[in-house]
């Protein structure tokens, strides 16, 4: 996928500005930024639903305004934000609305097949005893591996995530985390905590004010420098004793540390 | 959390989408057996094989009389149930009805004008079913953008519009056309002819039936716009298309019946409770308990008074009325 100087706005603000980046295939890509940066308005953009002022995005070098709402659902998945969930449905029911982008408006796929694939999914997800609860019952990790099931039975050839660990515990974050990075296919997630991004992602994009500042390796991105330029936070960057990704402490008043 | 599993609560609304309108053409003035009802259908089927046959006049009660009321009662408590719950699912509203968009007020402005002056030329169903099409027709250009709150506003404001010049032309009209429209608009199915029926029925069924494929991506967009737009859903043409459907269905309906209130509103609700809405059979449980209803809805006020019949649209608002009162208490209950 291909971004292609985006730029974007409000009637009052500039929230992209010139964004221009590509991900390569099988990369596992964080998107970094404070609040209200233009990370979620990025990626509503590289998933259709938002149309951008001028630039564009290429999939495959087909630029994504051409291709058809089924087509492009089969192509790329997304898991929002949140996602409003109510009339009492069932995490399988729930499951089902992925395959719609397999089948045309007049045909009905077969009962079998929608049981096979649902099965997998929550299979893989860890589900399979939570396939006949209501959604809302799920506590919010559980809600979250269920709509990434839901995004996985697309079959897609990348995943879009909007802040796919949010309101979890850290117990979930590193959960989902896992989960998404056994996938084998091409990630793109906005996500908040820089030591999470540099445990998880190939390639991080460092926003501020809807412009890319920095992008490559972890390593390449999380220096102090950068981080206090974008966050205002001092930090200490070192590798991590269990691996070779960057951990990032941060600094408090009078000197204290805190690793986060 | 549910009561029943789909497949059984088919099971038991299919007998019964049968028999009540049996027992509704059974019922009435001069009671009927079963039997007989059953054997003038069979003799009546006999005669239109054979045309030198002939039918008596016993037979000619039960299928010209009994049996088109019987009928349009079914189509039009199928047909307002389905309408509720697409509405429903599209605007994500669970106390979204029928009559949400003007369909309602566009075909009582339609039928005065019919009674009181402007379109005396053309029958009072066609002034209503051109009344509540150009009621909805505003509606959706005014809310093309396919955003939910827009849909909603526009539906609001149109339909306080027309009731406001409604109101104004009986005002200035003659005051026995105020009566005429006042039993029209209290619903009945006592000018159920085969003549009538035909269009609202042909409308339900081929409408139901373009629905049912749509299943699947009208229960994607219970989960917002932006989620089934994720699943391949093309948001702004489904609403639209959906919304085009339900009103070409419930004009049609007011058209032949006048307004009746609450199935649209209490039948999705039942059927949400006893098996959920993302269920594949809930769209025709939906509409098998809605002309269900409406046939026993229809006996209820038929019969409950001696030598005088209810409006029919007085007796859904009483029960629906009664059944979210109902559960309100139950879910305060629950609460505590």
């Amino acid at each position: 996928m291909e971004v292609n100087h985006l730029n974007w706005a409000t009637s009052s603000k500039k929230v992209l500005d010139d964004l221009s980046f590509t991900i390569e295939r099988g990369d596992f890509v964080g998107i970094l930024g404070p609040n209200g940066v233009g990370k979620s308005s990025l990626l509503r953009c590289m998933y259709k639903y938002m149309s951008p002022d001028s630039g564009n995005v290429l999939l495959n070098n087909r630029n994504i305004s051409s291709i058809s709402h089924r087509e492009f659902a089969s192509k790329v998945a997304v898991v929002l934000q949140h996602t409003p969930v109510g009339f009492s449905m069932t995490a399988r029911q729930l499951l089902a609305t992925g395959l719609i982008n397999q089948q045309k408006w007049w045909q009905r796929i077969d009962h079998c097949v929608e049981k096979v694939e649902i099965d997998r999914v929550l299979s893989l997800v860890g589900l399979t005893d939570k396939a006949e609860r209501v959604f809302e019952s799920l506590s919010g990790g559980e809600q979250q591996r269920l709509l990434i099931a839901r995004a996985l039975l697309q079959k897609p050839e990348i995943l879009l995530l909007d802040e796919p660990t949010n309101h979890l515990d850290v117990g979930y974050q590193v959960e989902i985390l896992k989960l998404i990075k056994n996938l084998d296919i091409t990630v793109v997630a906005s996500i908040h905590d820089l030591n999470l991004a540099s445990a998880f992602c190939d390639k991080l994009l460092l926003l501020r004010e809807g412009k890319l500042i920095k992008s490559g390796t972890p390593a390449q991105v999380l220096t102090p420098a950068s981080i206090e330029n974008i966050y205002g936070v001092k930090t200490e960057v070192d590798r991590h004793p269990q691996g070779k990704h960057p951990r990032v402490t941060y600094h408090f008043d009078g000197g204290r540390h805190a690793a986060v | 959390m549910r009561l029943f599993n789909p497949n059984l609560l088919l099971a038991i609304l299919l007998p019964l989408a049968v028999i009540s309108p049996l027992i509704g053409i059974a019922l009435g003035t001069a009671d009927i057996s079963l039997t007989e009802v059953v054997g003038a259908i069979g003799r009546t089927i006999i005669a239109l094989l054979e045309p030198e046959s002939k039918m008596i006049l016993a037979d000619r009660i039960i299928i010209e009389l009994r049996m088109p009321r019987a009928l349009m009662a079914m189509v039009c408590g199928a047909g307002l149930a389905v309408s509720g719950s697409v509405l429903q699912s599209v605007t994500r509203n669970p106390l979204a009805d029928p009559y949400l968009f003007g369909i309602s007020a566009g075909a009582s402005l339609g039928a005065i004008l019919a009674l009181t002056g402007g379109l005396t030329f053309l029958p009072l169903p066609i002034c209503a079913f051109l009344g509540s099409l150009i009621a909805v027709a505003v509606v959706v250009v005014m809310a093309r953008d396919g955003q939910v709150e827009t849909l909603v506003l526009s539906g609001v404001a149109i339909s306080f519009l027309l009731s406001s010049i409604a109101n104004l032309v009986l005002y200035f009209g003659d005051p026995q056309a105020m009566q005429a429209v006042l039993f029209w608009s209290l619903g009945s199915f006592s000018r159920a002819t085969w003549g009538t029926l035909m269009v609202p029925g042909i409308i339900v069924i081929i409408a139901t039936a373009i629905i049912y494929q749509f299943q699947r991506p009208l229960q994607a967009l219970m989960a917002g716009d932006e989620s089934a737009h994720t699943q391949g859903v093309a948001v702004l043409p489904l609403r639209l298309g959906m919304l085009i459907l339900t009103a070409l269905m419930t004009s049609s309906l007011v058209a032949a019946c006048g307004g009746i209130g609450f199935v649209g509103l209490m039948v999705p609700h039942i059927v949400r409770m006893l098996i959920g809405s993302a269920s594949s059979s809930s769209l025709i449980a939906t509409a098998l308990l809605g002309g269900v209803l409406m046939v026993w809805v229809d006996l209820l006020a038929r019969l409950i008074l001696p030598s005088q019949e209810l409006p029919v649209g007085v007796m859904t608002a009483m029960l629906g009325s009664v059944f979210f009162i109902g559960l309100l208490v139950k879910r305060k209950q629950g609460h505590r």
